[in-house]
Order: structure tokens, then sequence, then C-alpha cells
């Protein structure tokens, strides 16, 4: 039979499965930026393999490939695309853009707006109006979208310093409805089933529905979420984002440094909405036309979907989830009705078994495995007070595990003393001299490392002096700590107090 | 931690009535305060003996000081004062050199350049808080860096350089490792690649920083409301040579720089040579310039010279033998020589203050604080003059070998017992360090300094990792006993001995040194021999004395220098070839190992410590000799010596030495009395072990004892030593009436008369028939 604590050891052990580039140090290194920005392209980390030392370049941040590999394969399949099926993923590109603005309102400013498409409907209509019934041209439409959704953005901003969460999320419901039934109202406006058609577009009249329309309309629908993507990357990670980041973590602690994080929220909150406008005004030229469709509900629940199956608060969640349900609400159209309850039998998989949306299911995922881990390591009883092989692997100094091996023994051995006798011998004489066995115990204590070393406090007048014991932190600077409440009236009992605390901690290791 | 402190210091340490003295005081919650002189007659509270006692001099200070919070400047680094008209930012410039950092990482660093932290101006080259080079540039609004790709690997060497183009606003910055075979950790069978060398355009133009901002090395200068001007981002680790051009150097200029070591001074502003300056007695904190400008620099906190350099050979041990690879320059984030505190009274000695140990006695709102001095005697008239271990005290100075030195309590055998004022010392972390401890790099700490405020030389203080009263406050024992026993007395300092040699001895009859004159200069112990030729009379009633070969730079006696190396009871252990005093040039460690072991000057030596029990002294068959019998007058033949004691309840202990002829001690030397018994936490100590193997402990060698020997000198002078710390802490015992100072009574009525000794006679041969 083998010894039931008897260590069992595992080979462990990895490829490198990671891209690392091995660059030659003397070979110099030119680092462009992004122009006008302190930003580098790409985010490296140099440093050595701690298996070989050999020198290692990797990407410290790799969502720009991710996000180039994706992006990149949407526009290389394109051209190969079916006509639907085109049709589909530039309405992807064009509800990935308002979602990843939304996003920058909900996540990065931290208002719970649900009116992003009132203010997309209001700017489509909008635009679409100035174009039909006063001539615009087509180039000038961002501009009015942009105006309308700055206006509006500015009014729905009003109440959101004065009203939080919840209440404010079903203002701006009430908001949207307000805005559909108006323009219903407004029959000069609309007077066809309250839609506005035959707008101006970038597509030509001809080529509207035709195979080279399509692709013009993906293109450009891409094109609008790249520039959703980039106003992103620079409200999110610059100055404004920085704010409202620190703003998040502490409002009362940012506040008193100076961050005005209320007024950061409504810059981020206008910014958006004016690009929302833009959007609203692509909108109805993608179309040629608007309708009220654009303010239903049924549209924004299908939105909600999109940002809750993704996660909120990254531009990546944002467009996976409009990925997903798009494609079961547009490319699966055969299935009918069955698609919402798809969408909706997504959604709760998802929240059922993520934290914050897909895009944060490899964070989540790495949570797990961690979490695995140190359940099993803690559980592993078959180590007989060795480190395992997996544990060796992140104690960069080896000699520690030697040290753990020899502690461990030797503590086993020293159990082996510590009787009545022993602890009685200290009692009468804490200092000695001693008997060979109990200065054997007291040696291994007093060679023991500094945190948590017990000291002893003398306190009191010098005429009555008093004793509590300590321990030491090791750290300068830092204090020691109380241990106990008790008080000890000479030395030589706070001496011998110390020593049972750690003939206690002995034992019970 | 106390609302109201107080904490001062004074320079200098020893004075004459007449000669001037400063105090400088620092007071938090607090800002005036009742000031009083007093003499310091006994400090231990230990109420085995007389308690604190201390004798108010009425009207000798101003009642009333005014205080207000004096701010520390911790850290070493180096200003050059000349730089604020010759920074080439915002025009093109490079800055190069080399470094050899003992701390990268989790703070920044910065090594070099004149940046003004709180104003995000200048520029700076400094080591990012992920441990990589890095070099910034600041306009007063915003901030750009660049840095090298990997990590800088500690304690190794490094060719750094940062170049900046102003006409198309970009920076180079290389980093080239400089590893040989002797000059850092690793050696070259460490596949590292070193080097890194990245370009980059930058963002922000380097503004120079505003004028107050100096140029700086191993820090930069910050600013807040309360301190005002500061140094910041300290640097760990060592600096050599470093050169500044106002140009951006071409790569292949910089790697010429590199492999040679030798600056180009085409375009050059400043070329500091750091192993310019070594002479035959050290070196100074001055880094000298050789470029056109002659742009000094001033190290601050002492930056610690004498070190190897970058391209050290390892043949040459010692800066004098090859000053050109000693360029390095070590520098500290908590280095502390000098608080520079402005001086809150100054103050002349009365001409009638009479000769002992004195202090300044501050008190406000529960506060005090008692800032101790030494007062010699202006012309001496005692016979009988105490040397002050003023070297000791320094080495020992804000010792935190309880909180911080895992082997403390395995060496003294005691649980730390702290005081309130020992926790405030813990969290104040703010008065530097002592011989004993070790920089946050793990470096040890070489300099130690009275400028600053030294809480454990405090009369009442008690050795936290011991327990009992350590350097000053056990001294205070002797102090007491001679006073209490009648003994006209003065009283001198190491530092007096150090300054004057013999001169400083040769007036008085007898001398007797306190329990620990552990840290000796030559020039102490020419004096000390020279004194003892000429007759006078020692008496060595100490442990472990005469070890340590330290020294002050000339004219700065307020700095005591030691490295610590090869053997003996260290506390650290200076890096191969850096074991030379910055200060005197001359090689450290101890004396012992120097062909001047205790025993030559005083008969016995360091053999052991232990910090759990003392004993008592037996006399032993030399003291029934006629010669040395009548100092055992009214002592029994097997009468315990000194079973008592405040030194752990007996005279012999704590730090004991030993008679050895092999180690010089003179051969007519007679063993009067010795202690044994010593349990195993007295192991013999580490300049005796060649081979190890077990039983070096007390229970089990022979050498572990403690030993009192005689010899006499020409001229009637004579050496009495008594090897054990505990001894005077034993005097004070019942008021001063018992066997110890029964035995020093004999001792002192014999030798402070002049003329022949008592049993001078008995020198005849023996003529035996029992």
């Amino acid at each position: 039979m083998t010894d039931p604590i008897a260590p069992v050891f595992h080979k462990i052990g990895n490829r490198r499965h990671e891209l690392v580039l091995s660059p030659e140090g003397s070979s110099g290194w030119r680092r462009a930026r992004v122009p006008g920005l302190k930003r580098h392209w790409l985010k490296w980390r140099g440093g050595y393999n701690p298996k070989t030392l050999e020198r290692e370049r990797r990407l410290a941040d790799k969502r720009p490939l991710w996000w180039l590999l994706s992006l990149g394969a949407l526009v290389v399949a394109a051209p190969f695309l079916s006509n639907p099926m085109l049709q589909v993923a530039a309405i992807f590109c064009i509800f990935a853009a308002i979602n990843v603005v939304w996003t920058l309102i909900i996540g990065a400013a931290g208002i719970l707006s649900l009116a992003t498409m009132a203010v997309v409907g209001l700017a489509a209509y909008g635009a679409a109006a100035a174009n039909v019934y006063l001539g615009v041209p087509w180039p000038l439409m961002f501009l009015v979208g942009a105006g309308i959704g700055l206006v509006a953005g500015g009014l729905l901003a009003l109440p959101s310093t004065r009203i939080d969460g919840l209440y404010y999320a079903l203002l701006t419901i009430g908001v949207a409805e307000i805005c559909r039934v108006s323009i219903s109202q407004i029959r000069a406006l609309a007077p066809q089933n309250s839609s506005i058609n035959n707008v101006a577009s970038f597509i030509p009249q001809d080529w509207y529905l035709q195979r080279p329309g399509l692709l013009l309309g993906f293109g450009s629908a891409f094109v609008l979420l790249l520039a959703a993507l980039l106003l992103f990357r620079a409200v999110n990670s610059e100055r404004l984002g920085l704010l409202l980041q620190s703003a998040r973590e502490d409002e009362e602690f940012s506040e008193a440094i100076g961050i005005d994080y209320k007024r950061a929220r409504l810059h981020v909150f206008l910014i958006s909405s004016a690009a929302l406008g833009v959007i609203g005004a692509y909108y109805a030229m993608f179309y040629r036309s608007i309708s009220l469709n654009v303010f239903s509900l049924d549209q924004l629940l299908l939105m909600f979907a999109m940002v809750v199956i993704g996660g909120l608060g990254r531009a990546e969640g944002a467009v996976i989830g409009t990925a997903i349900v798009v494609v079961i609400d547009r490319a699966l159209i055969d299935l009918g009705p069955l698609r919402i309850i798809l969408i909706a039998a997504v959604m709760i998989a998802v929240t059922l078994t993520t934290h914050r949306g897909l895009a944060d299911v490899r964070e989540q995922f790495r949570a797990f495995r961690n979490r695995i881990r140190s359940e099993r390591r803690a559980r592993r009883t078959r180590k007989g007070g060795e480190v395992m092989p997996e544990e060796a692997t992140e104690i960069d100094d080896k000699q520690l595990v030697a040290y753990r091996r020899f502690d461990k023994r030797l503590r086993d051995r020293l159990k082996e003393l510590v009787t009545p006798e022993l602890i009685e011998e200290h009692r009468q004489a804490p200092l000695g001299p001693h008997s060979d066995a109990l200065a054997r115990v007291l040696n291994y204590f007093r060679r023991g490392e500094m945190p948590d070393k017990y000291a002893i406090l003398q306190d009191g007048p010098s005429e009555a002096w008093e004793y509590s014991v300590m321990a030491l932190s090791g750290t300068p600077g830092q204090p020691p700590r109380v241990v106990d409440d008790r008080i000890y009236a000479t030395r030589e009992e706070a001496y011998h107090a110390v020593f049972l605390l750690r003939v206690n901690d002995l034992l019970e290791s | 931690m106390a609302k109201h402190r107080i904490f001062g210091y004074c320079a200098p340490w020893s004075v004459k009535p007449g000669d001037p003295l400063q105090f400088m005081v620092s007071g938090e919650g607090v800002s005036t305060a009742q000031a009083t002189l007093v003499r310091l007659i006994h400090g231990d509270e230990s109420p085995e003996g007389p308690g604190f006692l201390e004798q108010e001099i009425p009207g000798a200070v101003p009642d009333t000081l005014h205080l207000r919070r004096q701010f520390t400047q911790k850290g070493s680094f180096v200003t050059v004062p000349g730089m604020a008209a010759c920074d080439p930012a915002p025009g093109s410039f490079t800055i190069a050199g080399f470094i050899h950092p003992t701390l990268p990482g989790k703070r920044r660093q910065t090594i070099i350049g004149r940046w003004d932290i709180a104003g995000s101006r200048g520029w700076g080259l400094g080591i990012n808080p992920e441990g990589h080079l890095e070099f910034w540039t600041g306009d007063g609004k915003d901030v750009d860096q660049i840095s090298a790709e990997v990590p800088l690997i500690p304690r190794t060497w490094y060719f750094v350089a940062a170049s900046y183009d102003a006409a198309s606003g970009t920076a180079r910055l290389m980093q080239l490792g400089r590893v040989g075979r002797y000059n850092g950790r690793l050696g070259p069978v460490v596949p590292y690649d070193y080097d890194s060398i990245v370009s980059a355009p930058l963002r922000v133009a380097p503004q120079p920083a505003s004028a107050e901002a100096p140029f700086l090395w191993a820090g930069a200068s910050d600013w807040n409301d309360m301190r005002g001007r500061f140094v910041g981002t300290l640097y760990n680790g060592k600096i050599d040579r470093m050169g500044l051009w106002s140009r951006a150097l071409p790569e292949g200029d910089l790697r010429a720089l590199a492999e040679a070591g030798q600056f180009a001074t085409q375009d050059a502003v400043a070329l500091w040579d750091t192993s310019e300056g070594y002479t035959d007695g050290g070196i100074d904190d001055l880094i000298r310039d050789i470029g056109p400008h002659a742009l000094h620099g001033q190290g601050v906190n002492r930056p610690v010279r004498g070190m190897t350099g970058w391209n050290w050979q390892g043949r040459d041990d010692n800066f004098r033998l090859n000053p050109q690879q000693y360029g390095g320059v070590h520098f500290h984030d908590d280095a502390l020589t000098d608080c520079q505190w402005d001086p809150v009274l100054h103050w002349t000695v009365p001409a009638d203050l009479k000769s002992g140990v004195y202090a300044l006695r501050l008190t406000s709102d529960g506060a005090e604080d008692h800032i101790p001095f030494f007062v010699r005697a202006a012309q001496p008239k005692a016979p009988i003059a105490v040397l002050m271990s003023t070297f000791t005290y320094l080495a020992y100075a804000n010792e935190h070998l309880a909180y911080e030195a895992p082997i403390a309590q395995a060496i003294t055998a005691h649980t730390p017992i702290l005081t309130r004022r020992d926790i405030d010392f813990v969290k104040l972390n703010e008065f530097g360090l002592s011989t004993y401890d070790h920089h946050s790099d793990g470096a040890g700490c070489c300099y130690s300094s009275y400028l600053r405020p030294i809480l454990n030389m405090r009369p009442r203080y008690r050795s936290s990792a011991m327990g009992f009263p350590w350097a000053l406050p056990a001294d205070l024992s002797l102090l007491w006993w001679l006073e209490t026993a009648g003994y006209d007395f003065e009283i001198l300092t190491d530092h007096d001995l150090h300054a004057e040699g013999a001169a400083a001895l040769a007036p008085y009859k007898v001398v007797i040194n306190c329990t620990h004159p552990e840290y000796y200069s030559e020039a102490m112990l020419d004096g000390t021999e020279d004194y003892l030729t000429q007759g006078g009379r020692v008496i060595y009633a100490g442990g472990n004395g005469y070890y340590w070969v330290s020294g002050l730079r000339t004219g700065e006696p307020g700095i005591l220098e030691v490295r610590k190396l090869d053997t003996g009871s260290r506390a650290w252990q200076a890096e191969p070839g850096e074991g030379a005093l910055a200060s005197t040039g001359e090689r450290s460690g101890l004396w012992r190992s120097r062909g001047r072991a205790p025993q030559k000057i005083v008969g016995i030596g360091f053999t052991s410590e232990g910090m759990d029990h003392s004993t008592w002294f037996e006399r032993m068959p030399d003291s029934f000799h006629k010669r040395v019998s009548w100092m055992f007058e009214g002592i029994g033949e097997a009468e315990r010596i000194g079973g008592f004691g405040l030194g752990l309840n007996g005279a012999a202990g704590i730090e004991i030495d030993r008679y050895d002829l092999s180690l010089g001690t003179p051969p007519h030397a007679v063993l009067l009395a010795t202690a044994d018994g010593f349990s195993d936490n007295y192991p013999l100590v580490s300049e005796e072990i060649t081979y190890a193997f077990p039983g070096r402990g007390g229970t089990q060698d022979p050498q572990v004892r403690s030993d009192i020997t005689w010899f006499t000198t020409a001229n009637h002078g004579a050496c009495l030593a008594i090897g054990s710390i505990a001894w005077s802490m034993a005097l004070p015992i019942n008021g001063g009436d018992n066997n110890v100072g029964r035995f020093m009574r004999n001792v002192l009525d014999a030798l402070s008369r002049p003329g022949p000794l008592p049993g001078a006679e008995w020198k005849g041969e023996e003529k035996l028939w029992r």
C-alpha cells in the first residue's frame, strides 16, 4: 500500500502557442505613433522568457488584431455574399455603429438612456424632411442629422443630472414613444403612413436594390461602423474617458481631487447624441425613406438584446451582440416568429452563464480557471508538505522550495519535542540556559521570518510596567499589530505567553 | 501615534565650556516647548537600579523655545547647481552614462535630468514603475516618454543614453548591457539580451524646468505646499560616468562611448567623471565635471563612493589601486546623513559647566525629548576620565534590528520588548538608518550621522531587540556609580580621542572605557596605545571593543563610516572590491584582520556574544599574586563577582572578550578572573571559525568565556581589561554597594594615584616551596 499522504507529482509543461517575436536587442526599433497622438499603433510588451531568458516581444493588447481579423474577414467576404446577405451585413454595420455609440452613453458616461433610437429617428426624420421638403442636398443631411442629434441630446441630458438609473431609463422610453406618437400626428411632415419617402441618397436612384447599390450600401455602412469605433476609441480611451473611468471607480474621490465628472458625462452624452444624429441621417439615406418603425418598442428591445448578449460598456460587446442578433433576425428570416424566441433564448443563456456578456467571456474563463486551480490546490491532501511542481513554476527563488521542505521536516521533528515538561521548563526560565530540546525549539522560533513575528509591548509607568503581545510587520514604516488583549504583569510571563503562542502555531502547522 | 511630538539633535556632540553649540528641533502639533538643561545622572528605569535621574541646571538655556515642523529630505542624490544656465532643452541634447540599478520597478525612479515633478516640466532619464529604462519630457502641461523594450536586470551594469533631436522632434533611448566577469551579480553565462534601442517621435518638446528645480542625479525636484521644494523619485543603484551633449549624438557615436567609456568632448555640456577626485586619503562628495563649464555636482546625504564601476576588472580591490575602475557612486532612497534643519537655539556652553553628559530637555503638551551632548573639561583637573563611546553610539544610531532583521531574535535569544516610543519610531521611519541596517535595495548602510534625531540615544532607552539598556543609557550606569562613589571624574568622547590622539587622554591618570567601545579609528587606537606607552592607565571595562575599522572624513565629525566585510559579527557584507572607507582610503572590516587585534592594546578581544543570560566572574589563580591581589581586597577567594546587574542579572555577559596570546595579548598579562558557563546562545565568533564543526557554543567551547586581565606598561602605566558589556551595568545594584563596585574602588583608588602601582615591587622570581 502506498503512504496516504505521500505526494503525487504530476508532469507539467506547455508548448508556447502564442505568437512571439524575438528581435535582436541591438538592432534598434523605430516606434511609430498614431498621428497627433502619443499612442503607439500597437501595444507591445518586451521581456524575457522565464524558462530560457530568450527575448520576447509580444502583443500586450491583442484586441487590435482581433478587430483587424474579424472586420477584415467581413470586407473580404462581402463581394461574395448573396444580395440578401449583403443587405444583412450592411444592416449589421449600421446597428453595430448605433450600439457602439450607445455603449459610449451607457458604459463610458454611465447614463442609462433608452432613447437612442428616438434620437436616431428624430434625426432621420429631420434630415429626410430637410431633403424632401427643403431640397437640402444629401451630403448636408449629415449636418442636419448631427444638429438634431445634438439638440435632442441636450434636451435628454437635462433630466439626466437630476434623476438616476431606472427612473431615467423609463423616462427615455416614454420620450421615444412620445416621438413616435407626435410624428404620426404631424400630417404635414409625413403624409403617407407617417413615412417620408424618396429621400435623396449617396446611392444613385437606379442602383437602388441593385448589386452595385447594395455593395455601395454595405461599403458605406462599414465606413460608418469604423467611424463609430474610432469615436468610441477617441472618447473612451482619451481624456474624457479616463476622467469618467476614475469617476466610475469612486465618484466622491474624483470630485474631491477636482475632476468635474458631471461635465465630462454631459460632454460624452452630447458627442454621442450628435453621432447618433449622423447615423440617423445615414439611416434615412440608406433606405431612401424613413418610417415610424424606427421608434418601435420591438426595435428597442432587439437592440436591448444585442447589448445584453454582447456585454455593456465595451465596443467589442456591442459589435458581437449586434452580429448575433442581426444574423438571427435577418438572415434566418425563414424561421418566422421563432426568431424572436431564439433571440430571447440566446439572451437568457448568455445572462445565465456570463457575468457581463460575451465580450467578457475570456476574462471570465480565466477567473474560472484560477478558481478551479486554487480549489484543487487547497483540496490536494497528498502533498506531504511539499511544493507541487505546478506551484514551483510560480516561485522564482528555488531556494524557497528547498526551505519549505526543510522547514516541514524540521517542524515534524520539533513537534515531537514539545512536552508538558518542556513547556514547564520554559515557564520557569524563559531566558535560559535551557535543555537541548528546549534550545532547539526556541532557536527554530527565533529564526522565523520577520512578518508576524511576535514581540512584547512594555507599557505604563516604570514602577508598574505591564506587558502584552504584538506581532511585527516586517515592513519598514509599518508598525506592529496587537495580537490579543491579554495583559501580563511581568516580562517573564510575557516571554512565556509568546512561547505558548509559538508552540501553538507549531503544533497546528 | 502621538499627536504632539518633539525631535531634535545638536552639533557638535562634544563641547567644552565656552564652545558654541546649535540645537536643531522640530515640533509637530506644538509651537513652543519648555527648555531645560539637565545633567544626565542615570538612565535605565529598571526598579533594580537607581532609576532615571537627571539634575536640572536652572537658567542655563532660554526657558521657552519656539518650534515648527521641520522636514527631512531622505535619500542620497547629487545636485548640479550650475546647470540651470546650461540646460540644453528645448534644443537637441544627449545624456549618456553608465548605471547599475539595484531596485528597478515598483515605483518611478529618476537617474539623471532636470525634471520638475510638480510642474511637469523638463526632462529626465529614469526607470518606470515596470522597471524599464525611460526618457521623459514635459512642457508644463503634458508629458511624453519613450521606454526601453526590456526591463533592466537588477545589479547589472548598463550603458544608457537618451538623445533628443529638436529639429525632427524624435528621441532615441539606448541601453546596452555591460556585463563583465566581475562587475555585477550575473556573469556572462546568463543568455540575456540586455540591449534595447528604441526611437520614436515625441509629442511633447522638453521645456527647461523652472529655475528652482535643479539638475539632479538620482532624483527629481518636487514641490508641495507644506514642505516646499524637495527631491522625489529617488534612485536606488550605482551611477558611473555621465555626459551631456548639446546635440543628438548618432547611434554609432553612442556605441563608441559604451565601448570605450571615454566621452567625446565635441559639443559637450558636461562630462562628469566620477572616478576623478580620488586621493590616497579618500574622496569627498563632489562629482567632478571635466567638461568646458566645470559644472561640478554636490552629493547630498552622502552618496556612497569608492564603489566598483562598470569597468571593474576584479584585480584591484581598493579604489586607491585603480581609481579608473572605481567610478561607481551608489545612491539610496533611504540614505540620511544630515537633516539640515534650521537651528532653533544657538547656545554657548557656560564657562562654569562641569564636565559630564548633558541634555537639552524639551517638554510641551505631553511631548518630551532629551537631546544629549557631551561636555568635557576646558582645563582637565580630575584624575579620572570616562571615554564615552560616541563612535559606537553613532554606529547603532536608530537601528532597526528588532523590526527588520529576521536573525536578530536568534542572536539575542529574546523576543523584542517594545515601548510606545519604539512603535512611534517604526511608524515614523524618517530619521535614517544605522550601520546595522540595510538600505531598501539590500545594501548595508555604511554611514551613520549625528546630524539627525537619534531616538535610541536617549537616557531612558532600552534596546528593543534585547530588552536592556544599550550604549549611552547603559554607560550612564558607570557615570552614576562614579558620582555616587564620590570620584572626581571628567568625560571625553571618541571624537576627542580621534581628533587629538593621546593628547586628549594625557592629562588624566586613568581613563575608563564605556561598555561597548566597538567602533575605533586608527587615530583612536594610536592615541590609546601612545597613552599606555607613556604611562597612562586604561580600564577597558567593556565587551567587543576596538573591533571595526571606522573613519570620519576630515572636518566632518558628524558622519561615521564603516564597511563590514569578510569576517566578524557583521550585519551586512560589503560587495567585492568595496571594502575601503571612502572617508579615509583605509581597508575597513575588523581591526584584527589588519594586524591590530584588540588583544595587542588592552589584552583581550571579542570572543562571543549572547543576550539570554549573564553570569558572574570567578577569581583565577593569578589574582592571588601580590602584584594584583590588592584589587580583590574585601572580595572572598571563591566569591561570585557580579552575580547581579541591569544587564541580564550578571556582570559577565552580553558581549564578552577573552585573553589570547596568539592574537597579541602581552606575554606578561595575568588572568585575574574569568566567567564561563555560558549557554549555547553564546557561540564562538565567526572570525575564530576556520573549519566549522559542531559544539562552538558556550556549553562546549572553552574559548567562550569572559576574562579580566591586567598588564603593566612602561612609566607606571597599566591596563586592566574587563571583557564584558554587562560589567558596568552591575555597578548600580544595591545602591552601588556591591562586589563589582568594591573591585572598581580598589582599582580606581590605586590607578588614580601617581607614581608606582601597588604590588609593583613583587616582580621577583618565585622560589616556591608549595
